[in-house]
């Protein structure tokens, strides 16, 4: 075929640089001041979290039964607890915690909430309403509620297998509970958390799937797989960005709750939540026990819901001003 | 005007009948069209809003929406049925062998990819090209179709670019397998008056370049004068007449089409006058009259009309032109 240019007429003239839709919205956050505050405590608690081994002065676990109890001061900036472990250290390596759970928890939500609300509203039909069946059971069922009986019917179960594996085999690896914890909490949190992605990915993908963009990428013959993963999924994912941001902060929260039960992490692991759960038990006394854990988790909190609040702003231009 | 090279039509349409789920059950409106299309002919199929012209043209490419299907027919397109091919066969026709090009330009590209990749997306689907030659080839299609800047503008969203520059955009994703029908759902309804004529001008240009067939679809009769070679005029989901764009402009036969001619507005009108117009509107699907779709508005209508559907049938003294009209018919008759 030869190439020859038809018409020369033009209405576009501008020689300015592509803009893409992302860079538009990252520059609408940045003028945002209070998303750049939440992104930056964001920002500062993921170095914290990642970092948090080479910048405390003591490990999490020393303690020093000669210095319990004490109040806020240079060495220990924000005390110590009734074992004499560094309260700083232990927010520290909470972080650690928190984030760890909030990423994973959130992350095998997203992934199990976007792929089936992602096809139960492009296939609809019997699919559709499964799914939808699934979502509607899992939200009636109170979280809190699920969660302990998840922990207490499969906790005993696995740690009397592990014990029986460990029996048989001698292997190291099955005396290590922290993972059980892990699994079960992990586990758990993911599966009251995607019915909310679920529902929110299937409600944009019905709106989007009969635009006339996805009619053409019909009609140019690409396959479905082809038509979700790049045409339908990408047009949703703004608002699951927001509620991604959002949901972080609250899988900490959720974590802290849990542990603040004893259904979460379990000691000596440090996480926000049980050390709010044993700070209150003296926080008459010792009021920095409960302060520094929560409100480091506060502050997480708000920071993470004033970044979501930012992003949502940021991506639905005709949402602000 | 070209004719076919030879006398098998690349698309031949036969008796399709299209019905939509209503509350009261199945309604049908598209009522037995009988359309071809040749090999390097361009056919505009024109109508009023509702006549089912977009519903013929997606359930060739079996891309009809929900609740609306074809009940009855055939569409052969080179030889084979397009309504029982396999979801895979037709996954080839579409986009490689019949491209679309959309009504409304803004809406039609993905908002969220750079016009280049959705250029590519067909080319490396159906032509296995790598990315890199099908960014070449996405480039040549731009300047193909008179983007200026081609090399820049592949990076550009679709925001970006006014509407007539989508539309472009829009062909050129049409375009880029070559195929050998290129169909065009009302592409210039959402631009504007002299837009327009740079569209018309384009698929005029590359038609002859590239020797594809164009089905466009228009309720526009004056826009597409100068571009088809032969007009299939649709009234309620029915062929009322099909005849060569001169012979139809000259010798309107059927009642329909006169009033479509006749409400074209003219430069030549000395006085200021009321603009002519069809009166009555037409039938709801599931309301269709007995007989004639036509006769409840039609001013020649008589008794037989409202009694028995007419069939298209040539018009004596012109080689292509065939009317379904017994008013139309019977005074030919008369006048031989």
């Amino acid at each position: 075929m030869t190439i020859t240019p038809v018409i020369l007429s033009s209405t576009v003239a501008d020689d300015e640089p592509p803009v893409s839709l992302w860079r538009d919205a990252w520059h609408r956050l940045l003028r945002n001041k209070l998303a750049v505050a939440g992104l930056a405590v964001v920002i500062l608690l993921a170095f914290v979290a990642v970092f948090g081994p080479w910048l405390t002065p003591y490990d999490f676990l020393t303690q020093d039964l000669n210095a319990r109890n004490q109040a806020p001061s240079l060495a220990h900036l924000f005390g110590t607890d009734d074992l004499g472990r560094d309260v700083f250290s232990r927010v520290v390596y909470g972080t650690r915690t928190a984030f760890v759970v909030a990423i994973v928890v959130t992350a095998i939500a997203v992934v199990i909430g976007v792929a089936l609300g992602a096809m139960a509203g492009f296939f609809g039909g019997m699919f559709d309403r499964i799914v939808m069946w699934f979502t509607d059971m899992t939200m009636s069922v109170p979280n809190l509620l699920l969660v302990v009986v998840i922990n207490a019917s499969l906790k005993t179960p696995i740690t009397a297998w592990m014990e029986a594996r460990y029996q048989a085999t001698l292997n190291p690896f099955y005396r290590e509970t922290i993972w059980v914890d892990f699994l079960l909490v992990f586990g758990s949190m993911a599966l009251i958390s995607w019915p909310p992605y679920a529902r929110l990915v299937r409600a944009q993908v019905l709106s989007i799937r009969g635009r006339p963009y996805v009619t053409a990428a019909r009609a140019l013959g690409l396959t479905n797989r082809l038509i979700l993963m790049r045409y339908i999924v990408p047009n949703a994912i703004g608002p699951l960005i927001v509620s991604v941001s959002a949901g972080l902060g609250t899988a900490m929260v959720l974590e802290s709750a849990f542990s603040f039960l004893g259904v979460g992490v379990n000691p000596p692991t440090p996480s926000w939540g049980n050390m709010i759960s044993d700070g209150l038990r003296v926080w008459q006394h010792y009021p920095h026990l409960l302060a520094a854990p929560a409100a480091v988790l506060g502050l997480a909190t708000v920071a993470f819901s004033f970044l979501g609040d930012g992003l949502n702003d940021a991506l639905n231009p005709r949402g602000s001003k | 005007m070209t004719a076919p090279a030879d006398n098998k039509p690349l698309l031949d349409v036969r008796g399709l009948t299209i019905e939509i789920d209503t509350r009261r059950g199945p309604a049908v409106i598209v009522d037995g069209i009988n359309l071809t299309v040749g090999k390097g002919e361009t056919v505009g199929v024109v109508g009023e809003s509702g006549c089912g012209k977009s519903l013929t043209m997606l359930s060739l490419v079996r891309l009809l929406p929900n609740k609306i299907r074809v009940k009855s027919g055939t569409a052969e397109f080179a030889g084979r049925d397009l309504l029982k091919m396999s979801k895979s066969e037709l996954r080839q026709v579409r986009g490689g062998k019949i491209g679309f090009v959309f009504q409304d330009p803004m809406t039609s590209l993905n908002p969220v990819m750079r016009i280049g990749d959705q250029l590519c997306e067909p080319l490396i689907y159906h032509r296995n090209m790598s990315k890199a030659d099908a960014r070449e080839r996405a480039i040549e299609l731009l300047r193909l179709v008179g983007i200026p800047g081609p090399e820049q503008r592949i990076e550009a969203y679709p925001h970006e670019l006014s509407g007539g520059m989508r539309q472009r955009v829009m062909i050129a994703i049409g375009l880029a397998c070559d195929p050998e029908l290129l169909i065009a759902d009302e592409p210039t309804t959402a631009l504007d008056v002299t837009i327009q004529a740079q569209i018309v001008d384009l698929v005029k240009d590359l038609r002859k370049k590239l020797n594809m067939s164009v089905v466009w679809i228009t309720h526009d009769l004056a826009l597409i004068a100068g571009l088809v070679d032969r007009v299939a005029v649709l009234y309620a989901g029915t062929v009322v007449e099909d005849a060569p764009v001169n012979e139809l402009f000259a010798r309107p036969t059927h009642p329909y089409t006169r009033g479509l001619l006749a409400s074209i507005p003219k430069l030549s009108d000395e006085r200021a006058s009321r603009l002519s117009s069809i009166g009555g509107t037409p039938p709801e699907p599931g309301r269709r009259p007995k007989g004639c779709p036509f006769a409840p508005r039609c001013a020649l209508a008589e008794s037989v009309c409202h009694e028995r559907v007419p069939v298209l049938e040539p018009v004596a003294g012109s080689t292509g032109h065939r009317v379904a009209c017994f008013v139309a018919q019977r005074q030919m008759m008369e006048a031989a």
